[in-house]
């Protein structure tokens, strides 16, 4: 054992001014970042499923889909948006798995004993997720033109796509992370972000929004994931929609507005002292 | 103000349609001194601790650390106390470095500030070998000194401990109680300590309080506490019953509390150590010598069970506790 003399510090410690939240969402960010990068296991099955699905479909239905009216272009086109959403939605439980280990492990306590910033403890796993999303969607895109994808819009248009797969992940995100904060069990959060898969098929997921009807009509109109795939499938098949984008930025928008209110009921819940 | 007292007033933690777990404690933590908070599990000990490091909100009462209240002012209570909880708070997939670093940013240094402290502090727990492995792969007692460091990153200037060597094994034990005296001694850190051994208690706090069911049932230093029990034991163990009873009979006049068990006899006086020459006189006038003589003191084991009427369930703890308190002196 070492015998080094620490010295106390002169300066009063109170009086160090206060850590701007950005700074401590970007140190948090980078931790979850650098932790997520270490368990690979968890990051690689939802993009495996994705690309696996995209194959799949692609391969038995891709002849077959030219029987369906108003696909509007390749069927690549029209299912690979649904590839990235089912990844969107299984991705957008990797945040709050991230979340969920802290508070098992007693590292969220190790945290809220610091002067970090509280909403920070919401936006850095959050964000982190999203680029993992980012990453796996732009890894699903990748496959697509593998495949044979020719994007209607051009590069711009992949983005696009990305991007709207990273919107509504990180909308979701905000439903698995309050499950997160609000059980603090992982079994718990695991279950919640299999609530979201009924909701892919409550969608025009195999065929176009037009051949819909009855219920399944009704539960597609309200399902945000409708308007997400409409853009996505417009960008891919036909071109820039800009009521399609507009329609499904607001879709994602809306979700996520409402599920970081469940989410910051969650965290005050949470860190609440009793 | 004193910038590292710990003063607690009539704290009560109620839980409602629960027991009240903390109920009206009452003690101060001097600058610079150990506090040894000693309770079987469910005392309330981790909740005081709770409240005292601000994740917790009294029921009633008034507790301030470092000067600060922990209800109105709980992030100078944050930015001047460092904890180290009962359960190891580590992200088992960073690296020792990778968490001091963090920890320091987030108290607000620089990164280069930051760095060197960690550094320092991994040489002072003696970590720096391992600075770049994963905390998942170190020993408990590594954990435990790693948390340590953690808790000390922003230099504070009053640390808790929650039973910080529950689970350890005794030479991990030692090292983290070497550590704490280090850290009070060195830096003057004023420690408050929850144990539910009696041995750490003694060994490391300079006033100790017993807490049972939510209240203090007695509080002083270890010494004082042990005195208050009175006496010390001479214990003669004989060959067979009949010397030890002669043994009894020779000895009867030496002590009030004289005891026969068997083949032992147990001699109750305040200052046994000073009797023992007397003793071994007295028994070799009438030409009996003993198999085996050892002198028992007081143990907190013996003033915890007298003021709460059970033992302490810490196995581990109360074996090498005799271990200790008994020096045995053979004869013959």
């Amino acid at each position: 054992m070492t015998t080094k003399a620490l010295e106390l510090p002169v300066s009063h410690p109170a009086e160090n001014k206060p850590i701007s939240l950005p700074v401590h969402i970007f140190l948090l960010v980078v931790r979850s970042l650098t932790t997520l990068l270490r368990t690979p296991e968890a990051l690689l099955p939802p993009v495996a499923i994705s690309i696996f699905f995209l194959v799949i479909y692609q391969s038995t239905l891709g002849k077959a889909a030219s029987f369906i009216p108003g696909i509007g272009g390749s069927y690549l086109g029209f299912i690979l948006p649904l590839s990235i959403v089912s990844g969107s939605l299984s991705g957008s439980g990797i945040a709050a798995q991230n979340l969920v280990r802290d508070i098992e492990r007693g590292y969220f306590d190790k945290l809220l004993l610091t002067p970090v910033r509280r909403a920070a403890l919401l936006l850095a796993p959050i964000l982190a997720g999203a680029v993992i999303l980012g990453i796996q969607a732009a890894i699903v895109v990748g496959v697509g033109l593998i495949l044979g994808l020719k994007p209607a819009t051009g590069f711009l248009g992949l983005l696009a796509v990305i991007g709207l797969g990273v919107l509504l992940g990180i909308g979701f995100s905000g439903f698995t992370v309050s499950a997160a904060l609000g059980s603090g069990s992982a079994a718990a959060t695991q279950g919640a972000s299999f609530l979201f898969f009924p909701l892919t098929f409550l969608a025009p997921t195999f065929v176009p929004l037009a051949l819909l009807s009855g219920w399944l009509e009704v539960a597609a109109k309200i399902n945000p994931i409708t308007y997400v795939l409409e853009a996505m499938r417009a960008l891919l098949n036909t071109g820039w929609d800009g009521k399609a984008i507009g329609t499904a930025i607001l879709a994602c928008l809306v979700l996520a507005v409402a599920m970081y209110a469940l989410a910051a009921f969650a965290l005050h819940v949470r860190t609440r002292r009793v | 103000m004193k910038d590292r007292e710990i003063v607690v007033e009539n704290l009560v933690k109620a839980y409602p349609g629960k027991v009240t777990a903390v109920d009206g404690v009452n003690f101060r933590v001097d600058e610079g001194k150990i506090f040894g908070f000693l309770g079987p599990n469910g005392a309330g000990k981790s909740t005081t601790v709770k409240i005292l490091t601000t994740l917790a909100l009294p029921t009633s009462g008034h507790v301030t650390v470092g000067g600060y209240d922990v209800v109105s002012q709980a992030t100078d209570v944050r930015r001047v106390a460092g904890v180290a909880l009962q359960d190891v708070g580590i992200d088992p997939l960073m690296k020792s470095m990778e968490l001091l670093v963090l920890q320091g940013r987030l108290f607000g240094a620089s990164k280069a500030d930051a760095t060197s402290r960690a550094k320092e502090l991994l040489d002072l727990v003696n970590l720096s070998d391992v600075a770049d492995r994963r905390a998942g792969t170190y020993s408990g007692g590594m954990r435990r000194r790693l948390d340590l460091a953690m808790a000390l990153v922003h230099q504070p200037r009053v640390l808790f401990l929650d039973e910080p060597t529950t689970g350890l094994d005794p030479a991990s034990r030692r090292d983290v109680w070497r550590e704490v005296r280090r850290l009070n001694r060195e830096l003057g850190i004023t420690i408050f300590l929850t144990t539910q051994y009696l041995e750490e208690a003694d060994e490391l706090a300079d006033t100790v309080a017993i807490i049972v069911a939510g209240k203090i049932v007695s509080e002083g230093s270890p010494a004082s506490l042990k005195a208050a029990m009175g006496e010390e034991s001479i214990n003669l163990v004989f060959a067979t019953p009949e010397l030890a009873e002669q043994g009894r009979s020779t000895l009867a006049q030496m002590s009030d509390r004289i005891q026969l068990d068997r083949e032992t006899v147990r001699l109750y006086l305040s200052k046994a150590a000073g009797a023992i020459p007397s003793v071994i006189t007295q028994l070799q006038n009438v030409q009996l010598a003993p198999v085996s003589l050892t002198l028992t003191q007081p143990t907190l084991d013996d003033v915890f069970l007298q003021v709460t009427g059970q033992r302490l369930i810490a196995s581990e703890a109360i074996k090498s506790k005799n271990s200790r308190s008994q020096r045995r002196q053979e004869v013959n």
